[in-house]
This record gives C-alpha cells, structure tokens and sequence, in this order.
C-alpha cells in the first residue's frame, strides 16, 4: 500500500483532531485580521444608519440556540446600533426553542447599557406559534396576535406599543434568522406591507438570500460570523464574530488542504490504477 | 362528514385569506374575518405542537414500560420532559414565599435555567459536532470526478478563502480584482440566478399545492379513514 | 466569579464535553445526554405552548376580556388530541383543516406574488453594482436563471436543444451548489468556534 492509499485510508479521528488543533491556535496566539465588508453588508447597515433617530423597528430573533454563535452577535451589533441611534425596539420569535429566552437576555443587557426602559423604548412580543399567520396577522394587529409580551403583560399596559398597532407604524425589518422564516418576511411583509426588510442570516442560509438582495426585496443582508463580523465593525463594537475570525481562518485553510491531498492521492491512486488495468491489457 | 366536513372548512378558511388579500383594508368585515382567523389558526398550531410534545411523550413511556431496549435512556427522557416542562406550568402561588420566582418562564425560573445552562451548550454542541463530519467528507468524498464535480470543488475552495480574513488577504496577493470577482459574478451572477430559479420553482410549487388544497385536491393531509 | 457561576460553567463544560465524546465513538455518556437533550426539548415545548397559548392567547382572553368566539379554535384545538385514538382520529382533521386552509391561502398569494413576482421583477431590470448597470452581469443572471428552470422541467426528456440548455443549467447550479457548500463550511466552523471559545475562555478560564 503506497502512501497515498495509506492516506485515503485514514481514520476519520486523525482529520478531527486536525480540526481542534486549528481551531485552538489562534486562541493560544491571537491576531487581528482586516474585516473587509460587503456591499450586501454595507448596504443594510446604510439602511439602518438612514433611518430618522426615533424610528420604529422590529428585530427578529428567529434562531434555534444551536446557531447562536452566528446569530448572536448580529443581534447584539444590531442593538448596538439601534439602541445608539435612540430607535424604539420591538422584538419577535417565530421559533419556539431559543428565540424567546435570547431576546429577553440578549436585548435586556444591551437596554441596560444604554439606559433603555422595557415597555417605553423596547418591547419583547416572545413567541407565537404558526409564523405564517403570526407575520400576516401581524399587519392587521399585532395586539391580535401578541395579547400579552413575552412576559405575560398585555400589550395594553406597554407605552410603547399603545402607539405602534399593526407595521403601519413599524419603519424597518431587521430580520436575524437561522431558518425559513425570512423567506417569509419577504414574501408577506415586504410584498404585501411594502415594509423594508433586511437580513442576518446564517452562512447556511446566506447564497439563497442573494437572490432577495438582488431584486430589491432584502435591502441588505450579513451572511453567518463573517456578516456578523462585518456589522460588529461597522459599529464599533468588535465581539465574538471579530475574534472568531483567526479561528475561522485557520479552520478554512485546513479544510482546503484536506481537498487538495484529498484530490491529489485520487488522481495518483486512479493514474496508478489505470497504468496496471493498460499492463494487464497488453 | 368525515370528509367532506374538514374540506369545506378548509375552503373556508382558504378563501377568507385569498379575499382580505384582494379587498385590503378596503372591505373591514373581510379584513377582520381574516384577522380572526389568522389567530385562531395560531392557538390551533399551538395545540398541534402539544399533541407533539404527548405524543414523543407517550412513545418513550411505552418503551419504558414493555422494558425495550435502552429503556433507561427513554426513562432518562420521559423525566427531562417534565422536569423542564412542569416548573413552567405551576402557577407561582402555589410556591412558598421567596420561591415564587422559580414558577413559570421569566429569567430566574428553573425553566428558563435550564434553558440557559443545559439545553443552550447541548444543542450548540450537537451542531458544532457537524464541522467535524463536514472536514471528513471534504477529504473523503469531495473529488474531482467529473466537470460537474471539479466545477463544485473550485467555487466551494474560493468561496471558503474568500469568506475569511486570511483567505482574501491571499486572493488579494493573486489579483486585488479576485475577491470583488467572487462577490459580484458567482454569488451575485452565478449564484443569485440558480437560487433564483429555485425560489420561482418552489413557489409556483407552493402556490399550486396551496390552490390544491384550498379546491380539496389535496387531502393527504388528512391522514388514512 | 461565585461558587455558582463557576458550576454553571463546568456544567455547560461537561456536557459540551459529553457531546464531542462521540467524535471519538458513540458511549453511554453520550447516549444519556442526547435523551435528555430530546427530553428537556420536548419539556421546552410543553411549557412555551402552555403559556403562550392556552394561558395568554386562549384562557385569558376568554375568561378576562369575554372573547367567548375563541371557544371555537380552542375546541378545535382540543380535538387535535382525538388523533391519539384509533376511533375518533377523523375529529383532528377539523382543526387542522383549519390551518391548512388559513395557510394554504396566505401561501397562495404570498408565494406568487412575494416570491414569483419579485423574483422576475428582478430579473426584468438591469443588474447594478455599485449603481452602475453591468451588462455582462445581467447576461449572466438571465441565462443562469433561464436554464436552471430548464433543468429542473422534466415534463419533457431533455435531448436537443433543451438538453443542451439543461447541461448549462447543470453548471450553474454546480456553481452556486459550491457556494453553498462553502458557505455550510463557513457555517459549521462558525457554531465549533462558538463551543471552542467558550470552553477555553470561560470554562479554562476558571481554572487560571
């Protein structure tokens, strides 16, 4: 067995533990790396950044907890700037599992920092189930959907949403989602209330949501931890999706070396392969 | 009636959404049939996912009664079920006073510690496991095959360099025009078309099905009887 | 850092730990924490739905505000239980009829005119960067987008001319199928970096 077959017959633990070691470098050496942005990324933070101090906007948090280190720091760079501009903050879950707990401690903290009050300036509506008819219902009333916040206190009582009844009154979408749902805040808000929408959306997500970029219907959008590092940046305020960069990179490099010694012992295995299979023939 | 009766309702329903679409905020008694519907859909949805929560429920009890198998791990959820599940539903009065806290779902409750301290690490954990069988398949199976295949490999390779730091500091190196190429002609050109095509597919797909539904077409929804 | 702070992080550690334990092979450690994983997931539901349904969306409005229609949904609701039993199945299919029209038609129009509309909007007007109108871009998102449909049509056999447009079609998507590749990539080291980070960080971290 020559060296190339040994290869391909490895065993899959030697690759993770390739993996880790990748992974765990850039924390025993740090460094800094240039975060480029994106026009999409550019383009969102545009949007936001333009709109009046005071503005009304509804942020998501669409997101199972198993994507957090994606989707959490896009929430938290994204409060940062909603907060620091003085806009009222309502935020929203169409998952059931994670999305309600992260924004009542997420949006808290950050409110904290700046001084924000619950009900005055930000508002936590939680979950309810059946996102098709919550976003549709939602243009109606939100009331209708959300009788009471996250916290069981019936909107009624909460300044803020005493003043904001349906999107009417809602200026801006910002849409953080590890799943289907911002398909829909397209498709239904954006079409139907002419609302704009912008997106974070897991790397996983992120090549379908090109398409809504480019047709206008997403003014924006941050594609997983690069996205989220590009809006930490673009605030001011570098986090996880900052520091995850060096390991990402690393992680990256590795992966691209694995294809290549990968391809090349296929391509020696398959020619010696094929010398034998020409030897035998003649 | 066992039929025919969900089908009607299902009409109904189906057509209530399609004339508040039309009229919008023009004719208030459509708008508002459809606002109530929407709702009552949401509590209905809500039900469905407790049926689902019995019913997983049910499964692993039964399993820990016949003694099947690694009856001690369906033991071992049967009781998480209710350890999350039961903090949530008693009312905090009837907790002692200074432990009324611990009720119901708010920060500070036992649901939402557990939440925060248990479920949060594990299902980050379950998925990050996943990078670790994504690098194995890289080196395992992603092979220049065919032109197809060599065609995915390269656009993966480039796309993974140019979404990290270090990686489009080294496209840049080969040409500063690389990582602004990658950007507006594969995902913006390329890409952006192929999704396209795929959005518009599986929304005519969509709209078909709903329509089907809608006439009663189709009613494999309904189940068997 | 108090005492509780800190067994809070070694729990997240061990359990962290118990799940990455099956990269090395499957166990019982493993096992264990996976059902309750699924347990306290199910319990999860229980009470989200308990609350944010029965309690806040049904029992409140009906008993505080006299919403007494709501009776309505919440039989339906009910009845979604009957699918436990072998004889009374058929009485889920009303309310869940109910759902599948009320999103069936928010679907309809939602899908055609959100999506199919938009989407050929889009591909109707001239493809910009930067604010400048780039033909060769345009160029290429028409016929991307004109043979990834051809691809995927199958009412006909693709020979001929249409079997040559699906073959282009074929390296379209073969294209953006890689970006998405590289993107799920990008993805799953993202959510390892997130559990690397903290187990050195914060869980090392209260070691040192």
């Amino acid at each position: 067995m020559n060296l190339w077959q040994q290869l391909d017959k490895l065993d899959r633990r030697w690759v993770f533990l390739l993996v880790w070691i990748a992974a765990v470098i850039p924390l025993i050496v740090p460094a800094t790396f240039k975060i480029s942005i994106s026009p999409e990324g550019k383009s969102l933070f545009e949007a936001v950044d333009r709109l009046p101090d005071s503005s009304t906007v509804i942020l998501t948090f669409d997101i199972w907890p198993n994507a957090l280190a994606e989707t959490e720091p896009m929430e938290r760079a994204a409060l940062h700037h909603l907060f620091r501009k003085n806009m009222y903050v309502i935020t929203v879950a169409n998952i059931p599992l994670g999305g309600p707990s992260v924004a009542e401690r997420v949006t808290r903290e950050l409110a904290a920092q700046y001084g924000k009050t619950y009900g005055v300036d930000y508002v936590n509506l939680g979950y309810k189930p059946g996102y098709v008819s919550v976003l549709r219902g939602m243009g109606t009333s939100i009331e209708g959907i959300f009788p009471t916040d996250n916290s069981g206190t019936p909107l009624s009582e909460l300044p803020l949403m005493q003043r904001v009844k349906n999107y009417e009154q809602v200026d801006f979408i910002f849409v953080v989602a590890d799943n289907a749902t911002v398909d829909y805040w397209v498709s239904i808000v954006n079409a139907q209330f002419r609302k704009p929408v912008g997106a974070g959306v897991t790397a996983v997500m992120a090549p379908k949501q090109f398409a809504y970029v480019g047709s206008g219907q997403l003014v924006g959008l941050l594609g997983g931890m690069k996205g989220a590092a590009e809006y930490e940046k673009l605030v001011g305020k570098s986090g996880l999706a900052t520091t995850g960069m060096g390991m990402q990179s690393l992680v990256h490099f590795l992966l691209i070396a694995l294809i290549v010694v990968g391809n090349v012992g296929y391509i020696v295995t398959r020619q010696v392969a094929r010398t034998r299979e020409r030897k035998v023939k003649a | 009636m066992k039929t025919t009766v969900p089908l009607i309702i299902a009409f109904l329903a189906g057509l209530a959404m399609v004339l508040s679409f039309f009229s919008g905020p023009g004719v208030p008694v459509v708008r508002d049939i459809s606002a109530e519907f929407l709702i009552w859909s949401s509590i209905i949805g809500g039900f469905s996912f407790l049926l689902g929560v019995v019913s997983i429920t049910r499964v692993n009890w039964r399993k820990v009664a016949a003694r099947q198998h690694g009856w001690g791990y369906n033991l071992v959820t049967v009781i998480s079920v209710f350890v999350m599940g039961l903090p949530a539903l008693i009312p905090a009065g009837w907790l002692p006073e200074g432990m009324t806290s611990l009720a119901g779902r708010n920060a500070g409750s036992v649901y939402d510690w557990l939440f925060v301290n248990i479920m949060t690490p594990m299902s980050q954990t379950m998925f990050a496991i996943l990078a670790f069988y994504i690098a194995s398949a890289a080196y395992r199976a992603f092979r220049t095959r065919s032109t197809e295949a060599t065609l995915l490999l390269l656009t993966a390779s480039l796309v993974m360099l140019w979404r990290v730091p270090m990686g489009e500091a080294l496209l840049n190196t080969i040409t500063p025009a690389l990582p602004d190429f990658i950007n507006t002609y594969i995902m913006n050109g390329v890409n952006l078309s192929v999704q396209r095509g795929i959005i518009i597919g599986a929304a005519l797909g969509a709209a078909t099905m709903s329509l089907r539904i809608i006439l009663g077409i189709e009613r494999t929804y309904m189940g068997k009887g | 850092m108090s005492g509780w702070e800190i067994f809070q992080i070694w729990l997240m550690a061990f359990l962290t730990l118990a799940i990455f334990s099956f990269l090395y092979r499957d166990n019982p450690l493993f096992k264990f924490v996976e059902h309750m994983y699924a347990g306290l997931s199910t319990g999860y539901y229980l009470g989200l739905y308990y609350d944010t349904v029965i309690k806040q969306r049904l029992w409140m409005p009906l008993s505080e505000q006299g919403e007494w229609w709501l009776i309505v949904p919440g039989l339906l609701g009910f009845l979604m239980f009957a699918r436990l039993s072998t004889r009374y199945s058929w009485l889920a299919r009303l309310g869940l009829a109910f759902v599948m029209g009320t999103t069936s038609g928010v679907y309809l129009l939602s899908e055609l005119h959100g999506n199919v509309l938009g989407q050929m909007v889009g591909t109707m007007s001239p493809q910009r960067v930067q604010g400048m109108v780039n033909w060769w871009l345009t160029a290429i998102v028409v016929v991307g987008l004109i043979t990834t449909l051809i691809y995927f049509y199958f009412s006909k056999e693709h020979r001929g001319v249409l079997g040559g447009t699906a073959r282009v079609g074929i390296w379209f998507i073969m294209v953006s199928f890689g970006a998405h590749f590289g993107y799920t990539v990008m993805g799953r080291v993202s959510l390892l970096i997130g559990r690397v980070y903290f187990l050195w960080n914060d869980w090392i971290g209260t070691m040192r």
